[in-house]
């Protein structure tokens, strides 16, 4: 699709003038110490004014589509529910989020019932999203056949350029958004749009680099480690740091299971659902007592074959997207890409 | 606001009231609801349900009752965990909710001609008992029904009295067994596996069901393999953890299958490469 150049300050003025129709979230940096920042979304307004992100922030995707908590349903009252839903705009997205979020449409949109509240927030939710101009340790997309700026999967796009922006289209949403200040978006050049491919190439060299010397699993042989090692001891020598507090699970943004559960407020009946994770012990337990995912080495094996065997088999991709931000929050220590290559030393060697 | 809109949609997480209409004691720790679901509820034999005890959770049961019936629907519940005790302490004309159904029920169409054999242990006779009901009614079109039952002993059978007028209809054949028997008891003796020998059934053109606590159906499957049946022709109804019904929530997963979504009843061919099944 079409693709326009703005400066940086035209861009703020647009995206201040979007603020009476949308709640805008734009990251924020937080920096700990003399490494690299954490970037958070965060409300656009004078305190966290706009700033670009060179690689994903903290918080995953789905947590805009579908929060930790909330409500689905006060019963009994009629089959049809009204919910009113804010229209809101995401800046500073990455592809390694647009892809994981294939995995959450497929849950929530592509299964045989659609999910009422999902599907109002894909329709309400916009997403603006960036190239990635540096990466983190843990980032490893490019194993995954990922690249660090996005092709398809959003609304917008922006490449930063000199002293703007060079915005994609991405959709019918996205034009009609910059419609509504059409002089700033000048149709970018033939010379600006292979700058953004010279950049863009450059990043991807560099991340190549860095994922290359740790010779990671790749996508076509992931299947096969995760199911030819089920009885493999990686599952038992990697749990055993685990404690079990499944932040690996909602940091992820291809992890999409939940519980429901039901309250009673006052003189009604509601069914809320909450982010469940299957590292808990009782995950998959049934009434009576049986719990086929009984011990830390089995949820652990679920977690990959959820990812690298489900999905290959359901949608067609493994359900990780490279992102790293389930070894970044890991109190254990526990590193998706080292279980993997454990496999595949281990599988190699019998 | 305009920067807010409403969708009207159907709530797929919304359950539909249901009042219990009869209780129906059929063991110390089994009971079957009659449910009279506000609208008509439907379902296919095999496909099962989420009832919610309003305001304190929800837990998946498959029908026990005939799927022609649209006006009530009978439900065999055991007690056995946080739902199952407080169902078990309703009162007629309580008010329970109910989604559903979910699944993929018993395919009958594929048991035509057939001599269908049903293996049911315990409580697993009460979705088994919703299939017998659909076979009776149309009982041309099908060669043979052989029921063989086990409980653990003469207490804890179920549906005692029906099982002794099938036994009397024709083309079907019953037979039972508890693995300890009492005094009162002069049936057979045994695991459930013990009455599966010199069955009158012809093999070539034979169908198996299987419902019952997973032990029991691990070892039944393995007999029925001995005996020569085909892993396509046995057919298992897998217990694991439904909760959201719609091949959401991620809880049922066996292999590359959500036991929701594709089962719950699944034929032995599907399942017998994933590892770990009977768990």
């Amino acid at each position: 699709m079409e693709i326009y150049y703005i400066n940086s300050f035209q861009l703020d003025i647009f995206l201040k003038s979007l603020k009476k129709d949308y709640k805008i979230f734009s990251p924020k940096a937080i920096r700990k110490d003399s490494s690299l920042p954490d970037y958070h979304y965060n409300y656009l307004n004078e305190d966290n004014p706009l700033i670009f992100n060179p690689y994903r922030c903290r918080e995953p995707l789905k947590s805009f589509f579908s929060p930790a908590f909330e409500k689905l349903a006060d019963y009994f009252n009629s089959e049809k529910i009204n919910y009113t839903e804010e229209k809101i705009i995401v800046l500073g997205v990455k592809n390694c989020d647009l892809i994981a979020h294939k995995v959450q449409d497929f849950v929530f949109l592509a299964a045989q019932e659609i999910d009422p509240l999902y599907k109002l927030r894909r329709e309400n939710i916009i997403l603006i999203s960036s190239d990635c101009t540096d990466f983190k340790e843990v980032c490893h997309c490019l194993a995954w056949e990922i690249l660090p700026y996005p092709k398809e999967g959003f609304d917008l796009n922006l490449s930063p350029l000199n002293e703007g922006y060079l915005v994609e289209v991405g959709s019918v949403k996205g034009r009609e958004l910059i419609q509504r200040a059409s002089e700033y978006f000048v149709p970018a050049k033939e010379v600006q749009i292979s700058s953004r491919q010279v950049k863009r190439k450059n990043l991807e060299e560099r991340l190549r680099k860095h994922v290359l010397v740790q010779n990671l699993v790749s996508k076509d042989i992931v299947q096969k480690l995760v199911k030819e090692g089920y009885n493999l001891d990686t599952w038992q020598e990697f749990m055993l740091t685990c404690v079990e507090c499944g932040g690996c699970n909602f940091i992820c943004d291809t992890c999409h299971c939940f519980l429901l559960m039901d309250k009673k407020e006052e003189s009604k009946n509601s069914r809320f659902r909450v982010w469940d994770s299957c590292q808990y012990a009782n995950f998959a337990r049934v009434a009576g007592g049986a719990n086929p995912l009984k011990t830390r080495a089995k949820r652990l094996r679920n977690r990959f074959l959820k990812k690298f065997d489900f999905f290959v088999e359901n949608l067609g991709m493994p359900a990780c997207c490279g992102c790293g931000r389930c070894i970044e929050v890991c109190p254990g220590k526990i590193d998706i890409r080292e279980v993997l290559k454990d496999l595949a030393k281990k599988l190699e060697k019998l | 606001m305009e920067n807010q809109t409403t969708l009207i949609i159907k709530n797929i997480y919304q359950p539909k009231e249901a009042m219990v209409e009869d209780i129906i004691v059929e063991s110390p720790t089994i009971k079957t609801f009659v449910l009279k679901v506000k609208d008509n509820f439907e379902f296919k034999t095999g496909q099962f349900v989420e009832l919610t005890l309003p305001g304190v959770g929800e837990a998946p049961f498959t029908p026990s009752s005939d799927p022609n019936i649209k006006d009530k629907i009978e439900i065999t519940i055991m007690n056995v965990g946080r739902i199952t005790s407080l169902l078990h302490k309703l009162s007629k004309n309580d008010i329970l909710g109910i989604r559903g159904p979910y699944g993929r029920g018993y395919p009958l169409d594929k048991f035509m001609g057939k001599d269908i054999l049903i293996v049911g242990g315990g409580v697993g006779l009460a979705p088994l008992r919703s299939l017998l009901f659909a076979l009776f009614s149309e009982i041309d079109k099908y060669h043979k029904v052989v029921l063989r039952y086990g409980a653990r002993t003469p207490n804890d059978m179920i549906y005692k009295k029906s099982l002794l007028e099938w036994a009397k209809m024709k083309k079907v054949d019953v037979v039972t067994t508890v693995d300890v028997g009492d005094a009162t008891w002069k049936g057979n003796v045994g695991l459930v596996t013990t009455i599966l020998k010199d069955l009158p059934i012809d093999l070539k053109k034979a169908v198996a069901v299987v419902c019952g606590p997973p032990i029991m159906m691990k070892f039944v499957t393995l007999k029925l393999l001995d005996l020569g049946f085909l892993p396509k022709d046995i057919y298992l109804s897998m217990e694991k953890n439904m909760s959201c019904g719609l091949g959401k929530c991620g809880h049922c997963r066996i292999g590359k299958f959500y036991v929701c979504r594709d089962g719950p009843v699944f034929t032995y061919e599907e399942l017998k490469d994933i590892p770990d099944i009977w768990d």
